[in-house]
């Protein structure tokens, strides 16, 4: 009995957010009780704790967690050795990569990694700082930041590696961008021996199904509409091809009833495009998930 | 608005005959309430101050009250009909027609039962033993009818606020609300019997005389109908998939039963289009089977009203 429960770790913070809004939108409910780290999921066999990303992956490689989200940047700095199952591609902001960037103040004399030799980089990410060095073949000290990194150029470092989400706080900080260092996504990934088990391995594949669908139901939209007969190639020609659109025949009418879904940017074309080519009845709806 | 106030206000309308005054409860309902008849096609708003309800129902003129004040102004006639829990149906002890269950209030809140509890080390270990014994509650009408039906004589002591933890100073018993039995659990409680299971489900109630009356009753048959279709609707989803016709077989006996579900031949093909509907809990065993029997394009969507 004591085997058929999974240990999930969701990050506090950033991510928080997102990560609740993705869970419930995939089919749990999960509650925050009070600042309790234990979180309440309304599926008996996952055990939840809420936890720092920074700590996730290197719970999951110790085997103290059987599965997690975290952030992509927190996965390579930490170095751990985990099973990652997929890429779920949302962030705090948006569904979209966070970027972590190489920044110097406006009046700094650096222009580019190559100025940095000897100089004292402050970071949150040190690991991924040392790679970035290193690949760029330069000599720097690299420090630790607990935090609020951007404050400290010039006066406590020459340069800063910070995640940027919209760039409001470093121009609030007078720096400038010079470089992206590491883009980062948001991912699911496992303890090894974990997926070993068949009952543990199923169920997180079960988990990681429905979070993918969830991400992509929150990115599509569904779209329904009447196509006369005459335009019906024309406008299965223009339909995005992730899904195949189901095609009926109206009783009674030269006009076909076709049903599909695109993605909400596509959509935006798609929309006039269609009303254009003379389809009409033309629906769209939200869509919770979407499975290909 | 005050009750006098409310009832002068009723008065003064109740010449219009094409308008059910309905009852909507509040407290704790308020939020739950809103988003029931938004979803039901309302555009409705509850207003603090002063005290409202709008919407945009001509038909319809809301009430906004506590829930046992509404089990009484429905079951005196004032109000035509409205929505009151189980419990506070059974409290009122009014002759109003139950039209339709619609359940816990919204998804998230779970059924509670009304118990008899006693502390862990009291000497009553069966229900006879509260012969002569003080019960605390803010239901006497239920516990008055509970110890009627086991032909036990206890005294029953009214009070509306944490009861849980006035035993045993200030009584042997207490009749309250239960739902996880934390509370109960926290002041040492033990339930002894059980006096209503699912006390927070929602009906809609229409007063005698205004179900005589074609009109209104059409008008509260068809409120409840769409109130509890949303409702339902909360918890379920609608779901499409493609299946070729080796798996259908598979797929209809994996799919479930609330609603037969909708087969379409896809144009020249051997795969047919499959549209059903099945609640929010079900989908996460559901999804990953379906895809494990081979279906693709499986999407599911948000839906407003399922009406069975």
């Amino acid at each position: 009995m004591k085997n058929k429960i999974i240990k999930l770790g969701v990050p506090k913070g950033s991510l928080q957010e997102s990560t609740l809004r993705i869970f419930k939108r995939a089919g749990f409910n999960i509650k925050i009780p009070g600042r309790s780290y234990i979180l309440k999921m309304d599926d008996p066999e996952i055990e939840c704790f809420m936890l720092r990303p920074q700590e996730i992956p290197r719970y999951i490689e110790e085997g103290k967690l059987d599965v997690g989200i975290s952030g992509e940047d927190w996965i390579r700095e930490s170095r751990a050795k985990v099973v990652e199952i997929s890429d779920l591609k949302y962030a705090k902001q948006k569904i979209k990569k966070t970027k972590w960037v190489l920044a110097v103040s406006k009046d700094s004399k650096i222009n580019s990694v190559k100025g940095l030799g000897g100089k004292t980089i402050s970071t949150e990410i040190v690991n991924l700082a040392k790679d970035y060095l290193k690949k760029n073949k330069v000599k720097a000290t690299v420090e630790f930041s607990w935090g609020a990194t951007e404050v400290k150029p010039p006066r406590f470092a020459d340069a800063v590696i910070d995640l940027v989400e919209t760039g409001v706080s470093l121009e609030a900080h007078n720096l400038k961008i010079l470089d992206t260092v590491f883009e980062s996504s948001t991912m699911l990934i496992a303890n090894v021996k974990t997926m070993e088990d068949s009952w543990k391995r199923e169920k997180i594949k079960s988990l990681n199904l429905l979070l993918e669908g969830a991400v992509e139901g929150e990115r599509m939209t569904g779209l329904t509409l009447d196509v006369p007969r005459a335009i019906l190639k024309k406008v299965l020609k223009v339909l995005p091809a992730m899904l195949k659109p189901t095609v009926t025949k109206m009783p009674n009418t030269d006009f076909y009833n076709v049903f599909t879904s695109a993605s909400k940017v596509e959509i935006r074309k798609l929309v006039p495009k269609l009303k254009k080519l003379g389809c009409e009845g033309i629906v769209e709806y939200p869509l919770r998930k979407v499975i290909p | 608005m005050p009750y006098r106030q409310q009832n002068l206000f009723l008065q003064k309308n109740m010449a219009k005959e094409n308008k059910i005054k309905f009852g909507i409860p509040g407290g704790a309902l308020e939020e739950s309430m809103e988003r029931l008849f938004q979803d039901a096609g309302y555009d409705f708003k509850i207003k603090k101050a002063p005290l409202l309800v709008c919407i945009d129902d001509p038909e319809i003129e809301c009430f906004f009250d506590r829930a046992n004040e509404l089990a009484f102004l429905i079951g005196a006639g004032i109000l035509d009909g409205g929505i009151v829990s189980r419990a506070a149906l059974l409290e009122s002890k009014s002759d109003a027609k139950e039209v339709c269950l619609i359940g816990t209030p919204s998804f998230d809140w779970k059924s509670s039962k009304v118990v008899l509890a006693v502390p862990e080390k009291s000497s009553i270990k069966s229900l006879k033993d509260l012969r002569g014994k003080q019960i605390i509650t803010r239901l006497p009408g239920i516990t008055k009818d509970f110890l009627k039906k086991n032909k036990i004589s206890a005294t029953v002591e009214v009070s509306h606020s944490s009861n849980e933890a006035k035993v045993p100073e200030l009584a042997d018993a207490v009749v309250e609300f239960a739902n996880t039995g934390a509370t109960l659990q926290f002041y040492n409680l033990k339930v002894l019997a059980v006096l209503l299971e699912d006390a927070n489900a929602l009906s809609v109630i229409a007063h005698p005389k205004a179900w005589k009356n074609n009109w209104k009753k059409e008008k509260i048959e068809s409120l409840g109908i769409l109130l509890k279709g949303a409702r339902i609707a909360q918890e379920y989803s609608g779901l499409m998939l493609h299946a070729s016709n080796d798996m259908m077989e598979e797929v209809l006996k994996a799919l479930p039963a609330l609603k037969k579900p909708t087969v379409t031949h896809l144009r020249g093909e051997n795969w047919f289009d499959v549209f059903t509907v099945a609640p929010k809990k079900d989908l996460r065993r559901l999804i990953p089977r379906l895809k494990e029997i081979g279906c693709t394009d499986i999407i599911e969507f948000d839906l407003s009203k399922v009406v069975v």
